[in-house]
C-alpha cells in the first residue's frame, strides 16, 4: 500500500482505494441522535443514492463526509484521506443544499473564483510534482447551462438557475468525487431533468457521485445504489431491485380455485397469504422457492411474481422508525 | 493571499456602494460643513488641517469597521461554508479581510485631503502629508480587527447597526468629533482607553510635532491592533471549531 502511493505520479487516485469511506459516523445535536454509527463505503466510479425522508440524517452525514460538522465518534475518509485534506487536494466537489453563493457577483466572476481557489490549492498527485489542474471556466459554465447567463448577477437568478451556478462550482475543481446534497430540491420538473442530464455526462467520464434525496424516483432513475437512511442509520443498501426485493420479498399471484391458505402458507418461503376469491397472493421471503413449491405441490395456473414498488419498499422501511 | 478573491471582494463592496459612498460622503459632508467654523488654531496647529485629518480617520475608520462586518453577512449566506469546500485556508480569508479593510480605507482618507486642499485651504509640508496619510491609514488597522470580531459575534441582520452604533462611541470618545484638547477633562481621561484616541493622536501627531510621528502613540496604537487582532483570531477559530 505504502508503495503504491510512493509510486503513484499521476493525479488520479488509486483504484483500490474507497472514494467514500464512513466508519461508526455518530452526530448528536441534544437529546436527538442524527447520525447513529453509520457505516459505509463507496468504490470509485459507483453514483450512490443517499435516499431517505426528511431528517433522516442525510443532510448531517453530508456534512460529516466533507468536514463541514465534527462528528461525535467515528471518522470519515475519502481516498484515503480527512475530508479536509481531500478537497485541499481538489478531489472533491459539492453542491450544498443552499445558501454559499455571493449575490454582488456575475456567473462567470463567481465561477472564476472558485476555480482561483482551488488553483491555489497543494497538486493532487502523492509526489507533489504534478501541477494542479482545474477545468476551463468556460467548459464548465457550458456543462452548467449558463454561458448565456455568464454575465448576470448571481443574486438576480432564479433558485434554479443558483443550483447551476454551484454546480458550475463543484464542477471546476475537476473533482473525482462530486457530493450533492438534495440538488433538485425545489426546481420544476425540467429544471430537474436538465440537472440530471448534466450531471450524467459527468458520471460518463468514472466521476464518483453522491447524492442525498428524498425523491425516490431519482435515486431510482439515476442511481446504480440505493443507500436507504432511517433515524440516522442505513436500513437498505443495494441496487434498486435489491433494495425491492428485501424489503418486501415478492409477491406470487396464481389462480388457484379453492385452495387451502392454511397449506399454501405453510410453503417453503411463503410469509403470508391473501385469498381474493379464485386467486391466491402469496407474500414470500424467498419467492424462488415459494414458486418451486407452489408449482410441484399445487394446480396453480396464471402464475405471476411481482416485486414492490421502491415507493412501498420505502415507506415499509421508513415507516417502522416512526414506531419505534 | 489569494489576489483573485482579493480582487472579487474589492469588486462586490464597490458595486454594492453603500460602505464606499458612506465612508465618503460622510468625511465630504463634515469638512464642507464644518470647514467655516473651524478657525485659528488649536495648540498651534491649524483648525482647519486638524478637522480635515479628523474627518478622514472618521471615513477610513468606518469603511475598516464595515469591510470586516461583511463576515457578518457572508456567515448568513452560508459562503464561509462554500469556502470550507475549497482548499482556501480559514485563515487567508480573514487575512484578505484584513487586507480589504486597508484598501477600502484609503479613498475616504483621499477625499478627505482633497476636500481639506481644495475647500478648506490646508497647506502642510509634503512630509507632514505623508506622514499624516501613513499614520491615518495605519490606523486603520485596530479597526479592522474590530470589524473582524463584529464579523463573528454580530447576526447578519444586525452587524450594520451594531457597528454603526460602535463606530459613534469611538469616534465620539476618541476626539474624532469634538477635539481632544477642548474636551471636558472626564470625557478626555475615557477618551485615553479608545483605540480611536490613539489613532488620532498618531494621525494628527505630525501635525504638531513638526512633521515627526508620537512613536509612544504609535506603539498604543499598534497594541490596541494586536489586541483586537487576538481577539478576531480566537472568535474565528471558535466559529470553525463549532461547524
Amino acid at each position: 500500500m505504502t508503495e503504491t502511493v510512493l509510486t503513484r505520479s499521476s493525479g488520479k487516485p488509486a483504484g483500490d482505494r474507497a472514494a467514500v469511506s464512513l466508519r461508526g459516523l455518530t452526530k448528536r445535536y441534544g437529546q436527538v441522535t442524527a447520525v447513529d454509527g453509520l457505516d459505509l463505503t463507496i468504490r470509485p466510479g459507483e453514483v450512490v443514492a443517499l435516499l431517505g425522508p426528511n431528517g433522516a440524517g442525510k443532510s448531517t452525514t453530508i456534512d460529516m463526509l466533507l468536514g463541514l460538522t465534527r462528528p461525535d465518534a467515528g471518522t470519515a475518509q475519502l481516498f484515503g484521506l480527512p475530508p479536509g485534506e481531500a478537497i485541499r487536494r481538489g478531489h472533491v466537489g459539492a453542491l450544498l443544499q443552499s445558501g454559499g453563493l455571493l449575490p454582488d457577483l456575475t456567473v462567470r466572476e463567481i465561477v472564476q473564483l472558485a476555480s482561483a481557489l482551488h488553483r491555489g490549492g497543494p497538486a493532487r498527485g502523492a509526489a507533489g510534482r504534478d501541477s494542479r489542474r482545474t477545468r476551463p471556466v468556460d467548459a464548465v459554465l457550458d456543462r452548467a447551462g449558463l454561458t448565456d447567463l455568464a454575465g448576470r448577477r448571481v443574486g438576480r437568478l432564479s433558485g434554479g438557475q443558483q443550483q447551476r451556478v454551484r454546480f458550475a462550482m463543484a464542477l471546476v475543481a475537476d473533482p473525482d468525487l462530486i457530493v450533492l446534497d438534495e440538488p433538485t430540491t425545489g426546481l420544476d420538473v425540467e429544471a430537474r431533468r436538465a440537472f440530471w442530464a448534466q450531471l450524467r455526462e459527468e458520471t460518463q467520464q468514472g466521476r464518483t457521485v453522491l447524492f442525498a434525496t428524498h425523491y425516490l424516483d431519482e435515486a431510482d432513475s439515476y442511481a446504480d445504489r440505493i443507500v436507504l437512511m432511517r433515524a440516522g442509520q442505513v436500513v437498505a443498501d443495494g441496487t434498486a431491485g435489491q433494495i425491492k426485493a428485501v424489503v418486501s420479498g415478492r409477491t406470487i399471484r396464481a389462480t388457484l380455485p379453492g385452495a387451502d391458505l392454511a397449506t399454501l402458507a405453510a410453503l417453503p418461503g411463503v410469509d403470508r397469504v391473501e385469498g381474493r376469491g379464485d386467486s391466491v397472493l402469496l407474500h414470500c421471503i424467498d419467492s424462488d422457492t415459494a414458486l418451486r413449491a407452489l408449482i410441484t405441490t399445487t394446480p396453480a395456473r396464471d402464475i405471476e411474481v411481482v416485486a414492490r414498488g421502491l415507493e412501498d419498499a420505502f415507506i415499509a422501511l421508513t415507516m417502522e422508525g416512526a414506531q419505534s | 493571499m489569494n489576489l483573485t478573491y482579493l480582487r472579487m471582494e474589492i469588486r462586490r463592496l464597490v458595486r454594492n456602494r453603500r460602505l464606499l459612498v458612506f465612508s465618503m460622503l460622510m468625511p465630504a459632508i463634515l469638512i464642507l460643513v464644518l470647514g467655516d467654523t473651524y478657525t485659528g488654531d488649536i495648540d498651534g496647529v491649524s483648525a482647519k488641517a486638524y478637522l480635515m485629518v479628523s474627518m478622514g480617520l472618521l471615513g477610513s475608520m468606518s469603511a475598516a469597521i464595515g469591510s470586516g462586518g461583511t463576515i457578518a453577512v457572508e456567515r448568513g449566506l452560508g459562503w464561509n461554508r462554500q469556502l470550507r469546500l475549497t482548499p482556501l485556508n480559514p485563515g487567508k480569508y480573514v487575512l484578505s479581510k484584513v487586507v480589504l479593510s486597508l484598501v477600502m480605507a484609503l479613498p475616504p482618507l483621499v477625499i478627505a485631503y482633497l476636500l481639506g486642499t481644495l475647500a478648506l485651504g490646508v497647506r502642510l509640508p509634503a512630509g507632514t502629508w505623508l506622514l499624516v496619510g501613513l499614520g491615518s491609514w495605519l490606523g486603520a488597522l485596530p479597526f479592522a480587527a474590530l470589524g473582524v470580531v463584529l464579523g463573528y459575534l454580530a447576526r447578519p441582520d444586525s452587524v450594520q447597526q451594531v457597528s454603526g452604533l460602535l463606530f459613534m462611541l469611538l469616534a465620539a470618545f476618541g476626539g474624532l468629533w469634538v477635539p481632544v484638547e477642548i474636551m471636558p477633562h472626564l470625557m478626555r481621561s475615557i477618551a485615553e482607553f479608545t483605540p480611536a484616541y490613539w489613532v488620532g493622536q498618531v494621525a494628527r501627531g505630525p501635525l504638531f510635532h513638526h512633521g515627526q510621528l508620537s512613536l509612544h502613540a504609535l506603539a498604543i496604537l499598534l497594541a490596541w491592533a494586536a489586541g483586537l487582532g487576538l481577539v478576531a483570531l480566537r472568535r474565528f477559530q471558535a466559529d470553525t471549531a463549532r461547524a
